[in-house]
């Protein structure tokens, strides 16, 4: 088989850290659901 | 069908191939032929692993069931993006350092021999029984929607898939996955503006939202804790969250798309990417079947939307006064509607009452006439396909169609790409042949897939044959994600767990989601939580000693 090559765990592209990120991700599921609770509560 | 239609589905098939045959020249190690060489973009794989877990009925029976039961089942994919920041964190670079082809392959690193087999078989028997269905499913429902055999369109669409993945291996099925969501997109966005287009003049956007609204057509969020309540926050945060765990984790399905990354961090953002646009892309497929719904308010549907169906209750007695009813029970609800609409314009109290009961007696015939046809009847697969046949323009007829093809090889290419890729790596190259050249075990790779592929569509072949079996497939296969998040999950995180303990735990936590399965209500979603927590306990009594560590 191919022998492969260890790869590093780079910083991410954005935000400089990647705790950041996940946080970001998180508030934005967070952000959703309350978007998609006004969005159902202002039609029915 | 039109000339038109055919020829944008044609294009569009035969471009996903000569793409996908394009893209994977050069595939001639196993390292490329499986791993692309390790050198994948971030939404390359971000879009193929979004293409791998939408299927065809997927596509389809999401509108039907907003349709009949609202947007609730949005709420199923709220622990996507918790999985997705907990995967990133802990089992992409893990496997990325770990050097393995297969999730499997890790376990054997990280325990014995024989925990990499078990899993291994569990992933191969899961994935086995559920590659037929991803194929046969489809199949069935454009075949009676378009009356072809259903035989050439398993045929078609399996053949398609076994060439280009024979050939370019897995270059070839991500570059293809990339190309085949965009089809979908595509699909999508032409599918909800001409939802919105061909509403009634009188009839806006607001108006429609309106009146879905108050037929609980929008009924996205559900605070509600019921564990027996499949779709509401807590199950999707929760129970989901699992499923997510080990779909995205443990399943070389998915775990395959993210070893191709270039970096570990491009493996993360793909991942991410999939956190941010999933609830968004289903929550959109989901509107869709909510104005679907509203279209079909001020456009008589037909009584029954599966096409045979109507001449099957024709046999039996009293279809007459049952087309009567319905007729009537329309023609009421269509003007509680517009009564609902102006009430709203006016700003005066609206009739929503009188129009929840016109819905009500609107339902009640369509089940009358579908205990006709038989026990259980249902036809939510087959609404989106009669909105799409009979009122979209041609070319957008053939565009959706080429969407759900896309969706459906989308799916087969990487069940096959991972099935083969278990079955050599873990199975051929680890028990029966050890040691062999590099172009030995790439044509393993590629007979395994062809194999794969062969198999998937003879099952579909014969799946018409095994109705009963075939809905019995699809509940098995929920079964064993449970055992195998909390296998990695010893791996991960508890350190002083031996071999002996994880397997140990695999078979316990099995026999825990089967007890649940058999003996108690509980939802499916909360198989995964069950399964996981007594592989763990169970693991987690078989430790060393904390000295010899």
């Amino acid at each position: 088989m191919t022998p492969r090559e260890q790869m590093p765990d780079d910083p991410p592209p954005f935000l400089g850290a990647w705790r950041r990120v996940y946080l970001v991700v998180l508030f934005y599921l967070g952000a959703l659901i309350v978007l998609f609770y006004i969005f159902m509560r202002l039609f029915s | 069908m039109r000339p038109l239609d055919w020829v944008v589905l044609a294009v569009s098939l035969v471009g996903i191939v000569a793409y996908g045959l394009y893209k994977g020249r050069g595939s001639n190690t196993v390292n490329r032929y499986l791993l692309a060489g390790k050198t994948m973009p971030w939404y390359a794989m971000g879009l193929s692993i979004m293409a791998t877990q939408a299927s065809a009925i997927t596509f389809i029976s999401t509108t039907g069931q907003a349709y009949v039961d609202g947007m609730r089942f949005v709420q199923f994919y709220f622990g996507l993006p918790v999985a997705m920041v907990i995967l990133s964190a802990t089992a992409v670079p893990i496997f990325h350092r770990a050097n393995v082809y297969t999730a499997y392959e890790y376990l054997e690193q990280r325990f014995d021999a024989k925990t990499r087999a078990l899993a291994s078989v569990i992933f191969l028997v899961q994935r086995g029984l559920g590659v037929g269905l991803v194929l046969y499913a489809p199949a069935i429902v454009l075949a009676v929607i378009f009356g072809w055999p259903d035989r050439v369109t398993t045929l078609l669409m399996g053949g398609l898939v076994i060439l280009y993945t024979v050939l370019g291996g897995i270059q070839a099925v991500t570059w293809t996955d990339v190309q085949q969501m965009l089809i979908i997109f595509l699909g999508l966005f032409v599918a909800v503006i001409m939802v919105v287009v061909l509403l009634p003049s009188n009839v806006s956007l607001g108006d429609a939202m309106y009146v879905a609204g108050q037929a609980g057509r929008l009924n996205a969020v559900d605070l509600t804790f019921d564990l027996k309540n499949r779709y509401n926050v807590w199950s999707g945060l929760i129970g989901a969250l699992f499923l997510f765990l080990s779909y995205f984790g443990c399943d070389q399905s998915q775990v395959q798309r993210y070893l191709t990354g270039r970096s570990i961090a491009q493996s993360k953002l793909s991942l991410l990417f999939n956190a941010m646009a999933k609830i968004p892309m289903q929550f959109f497929i989901l509107f869709v079947g909510a104005m679907v719904f509203v279209f079909f308010t001020f456009e008589r549907p037909p009584l029954l939307f599966k096409p045979d169906a109507i001449e099957q209750a024709r046999r039996g007695p009293g279809l007459a006064a049952i087309e009567r009813h319905y007729d009537d029970a329309f023609a009421r609800r269509r003007q509680a509607a517009l009564d609902l609409i102006a009430a709203r314009r006016e700003e005066r109290p609206a009739p929503v009452e009188s129009y929840r009961a016109a819905q009500r007696d609107f339902d009640a015939a369509r089940r009358e006439a579908g205990a006709l046809v038989e026990k259980g009847f249902n036809d939510t697969n087959y609404i989106f396909l009669e909105f799409v046949t009979h009122y979209l323009p041609t070319g957008v007829v053939g565009l959706i169609i080429a969407a759900i093809f896309a969706a459906a090889m989308s799916t087969i290419s990487a069940e096959i790409n991972s099935l083969a890729t278990v079955s050599v790596i873990d199975i051929y190259r680890r028990h029966v042949r050890r040691q062999a050249t590099d172009a030995h075990y790439l044509k393993a790779s590629r007979l395994a897939t062809a194999f794969w592929g062969a198999y998937a569509v003879l099952f579909a072949e014969y799946g018409r044959n095994l109705g009963s079996l075939i809905e019995a497939v699809n509940v098995v296969g929920s079964l064993f994600y449970g055992s195998l998040v909390g296998v990695f999950a010893l791996a991960f995180f508890f350190p002083r767990v031996t071999g002996t303990g994880a397997f140990l735990g695999m078979l316990a936590g099995e026999a825990a989601i089967f007890a649940a399965w058999q003996f108690t209500d509980i939802s499916y979603l909360w198989y995964n939580l069950i399964g996981c927590l007594v592989v763990i306990g169970v693991g987690f009594v078989f430790q060393r000693p904390a000295a010899t560590t």
